[in-house]
């Protein structure tokens, strides 16, 4: 028997069980953490809105909020030139709040050709549908998947997470001179929502007295039964509002 | 001559629907004329050339392998970081069909591809390594070596890839619209695929760190251990569920038109980040497990255990950490970043048992030449291309709506 040798041996052995308690002892934490949450979840359209704005703040003409940076198409979609040299398409402030809180975004597949003036996509509410117009040419070369799954992020952040689709438009830069935007863009909202006052009904001019917001779904708000055909009327595309059958995506 | 032009239209309608994906030969050629295919085709241009010399003049003349270095890149990397990173095969199909984390399933597919693709390519590096790989069935088939781990990895790897092909195939089916009884009868099999995957794995994933066992004295210290077969394992785990991490990040943003865009990518990461710290952060401690064991904290102050430390601590011990921040704070981008710094930690880890702390103390040290650079590099390009041309074409990051209830 050598003690030496015994010595070397209980040393290693020492050194093992060290590590094996400590990697039980930091496990714990380890776990801990790894498992919790930094901050309870929230819902994507909650998260959006409470995320901090990464491009200008939209600013409130009359009802509606708008983004400086966006152009405009009299069919209430917008386009922005994307980082990634893409545009982003979306439906504007006044669009959401016509229609109400949406149900379902029918997007058009990535590689489809969007005309500009033609139907690009369709916002579902309440069983019904209506359609609205590509602000631009281009073929959609992305969808926003968050809006896909949380339709309602399109209300939430219209201009910003809850962007429709991306599309490859290479005569954007020309085609944008043709989309308001500016000045231009603010006096055409203006009369949008002069023409909308016209069509109110007692019950949501309660908003107007009170010189509060309207109501979301102010189109269901005029008219419950007719709600599409008005909705349709300011979006352009009068005749193409559809009942709910089927996916399109 | 009437009627063999009917024959004629309809094959031609099925080649270009099926393999020019519905383009004219034309419009197919000219879609190719993009910077990745260029750079693609020059490494091609370059490599094929340099693999066939290496077969028609030999081992000696394309490598600067010697008797005393006798495995190089083309173990180190293209065979031992190849299986390594296709763990993520067997890894997501168990956590799929055997755990039921159904979760996962939409990176099932692209996951057992990358696998069959990784392997295939793998064992291709190795037919470049073997001095006469034309002998490869006298061991395999007609001579057991029963008592050689060499033995049992070249079987396993040979039967993984079966498995692998046979996980792959029901995509192969559904493309081509045929071999409908063969492909529910796999599809009836996949439980026992996946049990057979996890079972071969385990075995060879082990036996490829267990080849090392031979050579005690010509590894240093540091790197060999009793326990490299676990090690091999363990970090097999966490380079695979890494390298699905990047590998779905990677194909989701470049297959856009492809791929389902229901799947909810940022969750799946999420999920397979929280598996890989926690894997990680246990193989950390293994590998300190195996320097206490061995006594070797003194060389922890030397140039190689330097080396060693960035190692373990660049390698795993932060990315673990990183992995667990990121899940935490559903941080995607930085789960992305840890998972591709992982898969460089995997291959480096591969690269230093097999390549550079093998044989670290002797005077004439290994460095690969250029045509075995080329050569791996030619092996890994053409799997990308394989990839890029079966996601292009079979139901890898989407499903046939046909077939959308019964997986």
């Amino acid at each position: 028997m050598i003690p030496h040798d015994i010595l070397t041996l209980y040393d290693a052995k020492a050194f093992e069980y060290v590590i094996a308690l400590l990697f039980l002892a930091l496990f714990i934490p380890f776990w801990q953490y790894l498992s919790g949450e930094a901050r309870p979840a929230l819902q994507p359209a909650v998260q959006a809105a409470r995320r901090k704005p990464a491009r200008p703040l939209t600013e409130l003409v009359e009802w509606f909020r708008m983004a400086p940076d966006a152009f405009y198409h009299p069919g209430h979609a917008w386009a922005r030139a994307a980082t990634d040299g893409r545009v982003a398409l979306g439906v504007d402030d006044f669009a959401q709040k016509l229609v109400g809180r949406l149900k379902a975004v029918e997007l058009p597949a990535v590689g489809t050709r969007l005309s500009l003036g033609e139907p690009a996509w369709r916002l579902r509410v309440d069983g019904k549908a209506v359609e609205m117009l590509s602000p631009v040419d281009g073929v959609v070369t992305d969808v926003n998947p968050m809006v896909v799954a949380s339709p309602a992020l399109a209300n939430a952040d219209p201009y910003g997470e809850g962007w429709l689709v991306k599309v490859d438009a290479p005569r954007f830069p020309a085609h944008r001179r043709t989309l308001l935007s500016g000045r231009l863009a603010r006096s055409w909202i203006e009369d949008a929502t002069n023409a909308l006052r016209l069509r109110m009904s007692p019950e949501v001019g309660l908003a107007l007295q009170d010189g509060g917001m309207p109501v979301d779904g102010i189109a269901h708000a005029l008219d419950p039964d007719r709600w599409d055909v008005i909705a349709s009327e300011f979006l352009l595309t009068q005749g193409n509002e559809t009942p709910a059958t089927g996916e399109r995506r | 001559m009437r009627s063999s032009a009917q024959t004629m239209t309809p094959q031609a309608s099925w080649f270009s629907e099926k393999i020019l994906m519905g383009l004219t030969p034309r419009a197919y050629v000219r879609s190719l004329f993009t910077p990745f295919d260029l750079i693609a085709g020059l490494i091609l241009a370059v490599g094929i050339p340099v693999i066939i010399y290496r077969f028609a003049f030999g081992l000696g003349a394309a490598t600067n392998l010697t008797q005393e270095t006798p495995w190089g890149i083309w173990i180190g990397f293209d065979m031992l970081c190849g299986v390594a990173l296709a763990a993520g095969g067997f890894s997501i199909a168990s956590t799929v069909y055997i755990f039921g984390l159904k979760d996962f399933h939409p990176i099932v597919r692209p996951a057992v591809l990358t696998a069959f693709l990784g392997y295939l390519f793998a064992v291709l590096g190795l037919m470049c390594d073997l001095g006469r790989p034309w002998n490869l069935p006298i061991p395999m088939i007609y001579s057991f070596g029963t008592t050689s781990v060499m033995f049992e990895v070249g079987w396993c790897v040979m039967l993984y890839t079966t498995v692998l092909a046979l996980e792959f195939s029901p995509a192969l089916f559904e493309w081509l619209g045929i071999g409908e009884g063969i492909r529910r009868l796999i599809v009836k099999a996949t439980i026992g695929l996946t049990v057979a995957a996890v079972l071969l794995s385990t075995l060879h994933q082990s036996s490829l760190g267990a080849l090392f066992l031979m050579a005690p004295t010509k590894i240093h210290p540091l790197w060999y251990s009793p326990f490299i077969p676990a090690y091999f394992f363990i970090s097999a785990i966490g380079a695979g569920l890494s390298m699905v991490i990047v590998e779905s990040s990677l194909s989701h943003r470049a297959f856009q038109g492809r791929a389902d865009h229901e799947v909810n990518l940022d969750r799946v990461a999420i999920g397979l980040a929280r598996a890989a710290a926690v894997v990680l952060f246990a193989y950390f401690f293994l590998k300190l497990q195996g320097v206490a064991d061995g006594g070797h904290w003194a060389l922890l102050a030397t140039p190689m255990g330097y080396w060693f430390l960035f190692e373990v601590l660049g390698f795993v011990l932060v990315p673990s950490l990183l992995f667990a921040h990121g899940a935490r704070t559903r941080n995607t981008r930085l789960i992305k970043w840890t998972a591709a710094w992982t898969v460089l930690g995997a291959v480096v880890n591969r690269l230093n048992v097999s390549v550079i702390a093998f044989n670290w103390n002797i005077e004439h040290h290994y460095v690969p030449s250029w045509m075995e650079v080329v050569t791996t590099l030619t092996l890994v390009t053409t799997g990308v291309l394989c990839f890029r041309w079966t996601v292009n074409r079979m139901p890898i990051l989407r499903e046939l709506p046909q077939y959308r209830d019964e997986h």
